[in-house]
């Protein structure tokens, strides 16, 4: 079967900032990303869980789209300027798709 | 020193007590998340019904007008006493001070149901225009911290912000719509018109409140579990410290507005308690360089419980103190 190369980028980020980080991959022409909770992790010496206060405003969430290098990099700069402020880490890698039309 | 004894073990208290403790022992017991969103709808709407359709029955006063504006002015200036206290007092810095002081000018409507029992209990009818007045204390605090921040020069527009945001997040927030469209509600409705919901509403309402606040219990441990490397002596004590300040200011605003005790006493509770819903949302949207470690654990893991076990037979006292 034929793939194609694609970059994936994953933004592990506090729930308050999703919209905001939607927006900013949205303004780069990215054509789609999914938001998935995180049920728990550790991170800055501190374990953090999803159920632990009732505003959820310290949820995180993770943020995960593909798209083409050109796309990706047009939103690195704005999210480099959210994630100042806001809590989360960036990744981004190379992935195989099956149906590049889609991204 | 009875009442005090009487509210420690009441069953919300006990209960509250169980998954605070649990939390602390690392237990892994939860409130599955959706359960407990549905618990605070309940409570928030049959809050809002209950003050709504004591509205209806009973005629705008002066009175209900003087407790708004109390309201108003206490939840615009707490939030100066508070920044200035945590800044005197702890090695927190100007934007977390300003990110917490918000907290304490904003309320706990779980602190003001659970006062609200204890007050009825004692034979105190408070007016049911103290959960509006609940309503409008959430958002002046937000505005006062904003301006705190401001001066600080940490207010600024983050990538992929969008006008109207924090409004949206402020003024529409699940807890803001379901409280006071309940409130609404109830007041066109009426008391007959809520006969038919009371078995829902009223007869469930303790039983309810019971469960929400062993998942507080659970929320404040592992919030403390969390957050409390963040927090110096200073700022503990701050925690504890600052709700008998505002108690002390909102006292004073009763005994001047000539206030019925239940409502003083209902009032000060508010004014005493720090918000753990609506305001951690709003900053984390205004102030994101905030730390949320720091002003969550003050209010829901350090005022909360304190307020809860200690604080509201004292604000009775006061209330009872210093009423018309």
């Amino acid at each position: 079967m034929k793939l194609y190369e694609k970059h994936r980028l994953e933004i592990i980020l506090e729930r308050m900032a999703a919209d905001r980080a939607g927006r900013v991959l949205e303004g780069a022409g990215v054509s789609g990303y999914t938001v998935l909770p995180a049920l728990a992790g550790y991170g800055g010496s501190t374990k953090w869980r999803r159920d632990a206060d009732i505003s959820a405003t310290r949820d995180m969430v993770v943020i995960v789209a593909i798209a083409d290098r050109a796309e990706i990099d047009a939103a690195l700069d704005q999210l480099q300027d959210l994630l100042a402020d806001h809590i989360g880490v960036l990744n981004v890698s190379t992935v195989q798709v099956m149906r590049p039309d889609l991204f | 020193m009875s009442m005090a004894l009487d509210t420690l073990t009441s069953p919300i208290i006990l209960f509250f007590a169980l998954g605070l403790l649990a939390a602390l022992a690392r237990s892994e017991m939860t409130v599955p998340e959706a359960f407990a969103k549905g618990l605070a709808i309940y409570l928030m709407m049959a809050i809002g019904l209950k003050g709504g359709v004591e509205m209806a029955a009973n005629p705008l006063t002066g009175e209900v007008i003087r407790a708004f504006g109390a309201g108003i002015v206490l939840s615009f200036v707490l939030p100066l006493v508070a920044f200035m206290a945590l800044r005197l007092t702890s090695k927190i810095d100007r934007v977390d001070a300003a990110a917490s002081a918000a907290h304490y000018g904003s309320i706990s409507i779980v602190t003001f149901v659970a006062a609200t029992e204890v007050v009825q209990a004692v034979g105190l009818m408070p007016g049911g225009h103290l959960v509006a007045v609940a309503a409008v204390m959430e958002t002046p605090a937000i505005i006062t911290a904003l301006l705190l921040a401001s001066q600080a020069g940490a207010r600024k527009n983050v990538a992929g912000s969008q006008q109207g945001e924090l409004f949206r997040e402020v003024m529409l927030n699940a807890s803001v719509v379901v409280l006071v469209g309940a409130l609404i509600v109830g007041w066109i409705i009426g008391p007959e018109g809520f006969e038919p919901t009371k078995p829902f509403f009223v007869a469930s309402f303790q039983g309810v409140l019971c469960l929400f606040l062993l998942d507080m219990g659970l929320s404040a441990g592992r919030g403390l579990r969390q957050g409390w490397r963040q927090l110096d002596a200073g700022a503990v004590t701050f925690g504890l410290y600052m709700p008998l300040i505002s108690a002390g200011f909102a006292s004073a605003l009763c005994w001047v507005l000539a206030l019925q005790p239940g409502d003083a006493a209902l009032l000060i509770t508010l004014a005493a308690s720090a918000s753990y819903i609506a305001v951690p949302a709003a900053m984390r949207l205004a102030l994101p360089r905030a730390k949320p470690a720091i002003y969550l654990t003050l209010s829901l893991g350090v005022t909360f419980p304190f307020n809860l076990t200690f604080g509201i037979p004292l604000y009775l006292a006061m209330g009872q103190w210093v009423g018309a």
